[in-house]
């Protein structure tokens, strides 16, 4: 979900980004955040509660609330709302707390 | 909720709701004293019990702490079914990994092993091959060798001070929280009564228990206690699942770092040039030498989110060694304090010994090591160096 159409602001086309979700191609753009990016792709659960597993979503959008906690090139508990999405980054769902490697 | 109304009398006054005032009264109580009531200014656990890393090590230099190390940890090892307790003590018991940085460490750490070997205590010499297969992400480069005790290890402290409150509780303890000892009363030989805020309660036993406050306790009573107290700066990381066994400590790069049951990283350093007094505000200063402190020794851990930091009194004694008994100055007036930095580890044997001499019991120890008089114009014959 993309807004393209909005009375004040305009949406220059921008470059396309590939990037991994999960090891699926996924496509977002320049400028995008990795939840950003992913959101816009339908892909709606970021994480998974800690102690009963129940899904975690896009929520505070400001790197506070822990919720888009994801792994990323391997690097556990990156706050996927407020990094920037590069091309070619390997994104995948955590796994608990995450591990360090 | 009304306030249960303040006693007028009790039979032992308790001043402090730290864990060593909460191992007294359980101890007290268990052998049958009555009417104990403890006196706590904040709250169960707010002074240096629930800021310290809580770590429990039986791996020091000195006779009289290893011996009550090594009791407090058989102690632990079964505190959950002995105190009964309803929640988890969290004892993870997998080891301390103490690094020795240089020769002299590692010959004053071969030292120290012949010693708690003596005691009983199960300690090793490792060279620093055999430290990188306990804690795989430890940076050799900066390791000498090490020692190892896999009996240590650490506890929740909020857990582990709940479990002697209620069990102090069921036993018929009264404690009051919020509560702050003003002024303690004395006549020529014995002491005979305690001031708060909330009222005046007459005793013949008072135990000083007040952690960072144990001089200022002493000094109602005209007892000098020769302690002072330092903040030491602590922090806790972001969860992350598990990854590191034991403890990991070092007295020479000033570290020591274990994870949590939970997860989270805690580490803490002391800093030399810390003034003396009661501020436990954090630093900036505490955050950057501790992080470059930590990823030297151990540089994953550089990779982990900081989540909070803050601090906590250690009350330090002219040789480390804590000061647990009564004084001839003063009839009735017992303390537990000066641990310097290991309170929270001999809380069992703090409440154990001071209960039995209270009692007027035989100490299950010999307590002349313990008590405020040998430092009565004496030399220090032996300090505890094994200190972060």
């Amino acid at each position: 979900m993309r807004i393209k159409e909005h009375p004040i602001l305009t949406f220059e086309a921008k470059e396309e980004i590939q990037f991994y979700y999960n090891g699926e191609r996924i496509v977002g753009y320049r400028g995008d955040t990795i939840a950003s990016a992913l959101h816009a792709a339908g892909v709606k659960k970021l994480s998974e509660s800690i102690h009963q597993q129940r899904p975690r979503g896009f929520y505070c959008a400001i790197g506070n609330c822990a919720s888009c906690n994801m792994e990323v090139n391997g690097v556990p508990n990156v706050r996927t709302c407020i990094t920037p999405l590069e091309a070619n980054m390997d994104v995948r769902q955590q796994v608990g707390k995450g591990r360090v490697r | 909720m009304k306030n249960k109304p303040f006693p007028k009398n009790a039979e032992v006054v308790i001043i402090g709701a730290g864990i060593s005032g909460c191992s007294i009264a359980y101890n007290l109580a268990k052998q049958g004293q009555k009417n104990i009531i403890v006196l706590e200014r904040e709250y169960i656990t707010s002074g240096a019990t629930g800021r310290c890393g809580a770590g429990v090590r039986q791996q020091w230099a000195t006779k009289a702490n290893c011996i009550l190390a090594k009791k407090s940890v058989e102690f632990f090892e079964n505190a959950q079914e002995i105190l009964d307790y309803d929640g988890d003590i969290e004892f993870k018991q997998e080891g301390y990994l103490v690094i020795a940085s240089n020769q002299t460490e590692a010959a004053q750490f071969e030292k120290n092993v012949k010693l708690q070997n003596s005691l009983g205590i199960p300690s090793r010499v490792l060279t620093k091959e055999e430290a990188l297969e306990i804690v795989p992400h430890l940076n050799v480069d900066v390791v000498h060798s090490a020692t190892f005790c896999k009996t240590d290890g650490h506890l929740n402290p909020f857990t582990m001070t709940d479990a002697y409150y209620k069990a102090a509780k069921r036993l018929g303890v009264e404690f009051y929280t919020y509560t702050t000892v003003t002024g303690i009363e004395r006549d020529e030989t014995k002491v005979t009564a305690v001031h708060t805020d909330k009222g005046t309660v007459k005793t013949a036993v008072v135990v000083n228990a007040a952690g960072g406050w144990a001089k200022e306790v002493g000094s109602m009573v005209d007892v000098e206690i020769p302690v002072y107290s330092e903040n030491h700066e602590i922090l806790v990381t972001e969860p992350v699942e598990k990854m590191q066994g034991p403890m990991v400590i070092s007295f020479s790069q000033n570290i020591y770092c274990q994870q949590t049951p939970h997860g989270a990283f805690i580490m803490g350093r002391g800093d030399k040039n810390m003034p003396k007094g009661h501020d436990v505000s954090s630093s900036w200063k505490f955050l950057d030498e501790m992080s470059k402190t930590v990823t030297r020794l151990l540089p994953p851990i550089g990779e982990l989110r900081v989540i909070r930091q803050w601090g906590g009194l250690y009350n330090m004694s002219p040789d480390h060694q804590p000061i647990i008994g009564g004084t001839k100055q003063l009839k009735g007036f017992y303390m537990a304090c000066g641990f310097s930095g290991h309170g929270f580890m001999l809380a069992p044997m703090t409440g154990l010994l001071l209960s039995e001499l209270i009692l007027g019991k035989e100490p299950t120890l010999p307590m002349e090591d313990m008590a405020l008089e040998r430092f009565d114009g004496k030399e220090i014959r032996e300090l505890e160096t094994s200190v972060v």
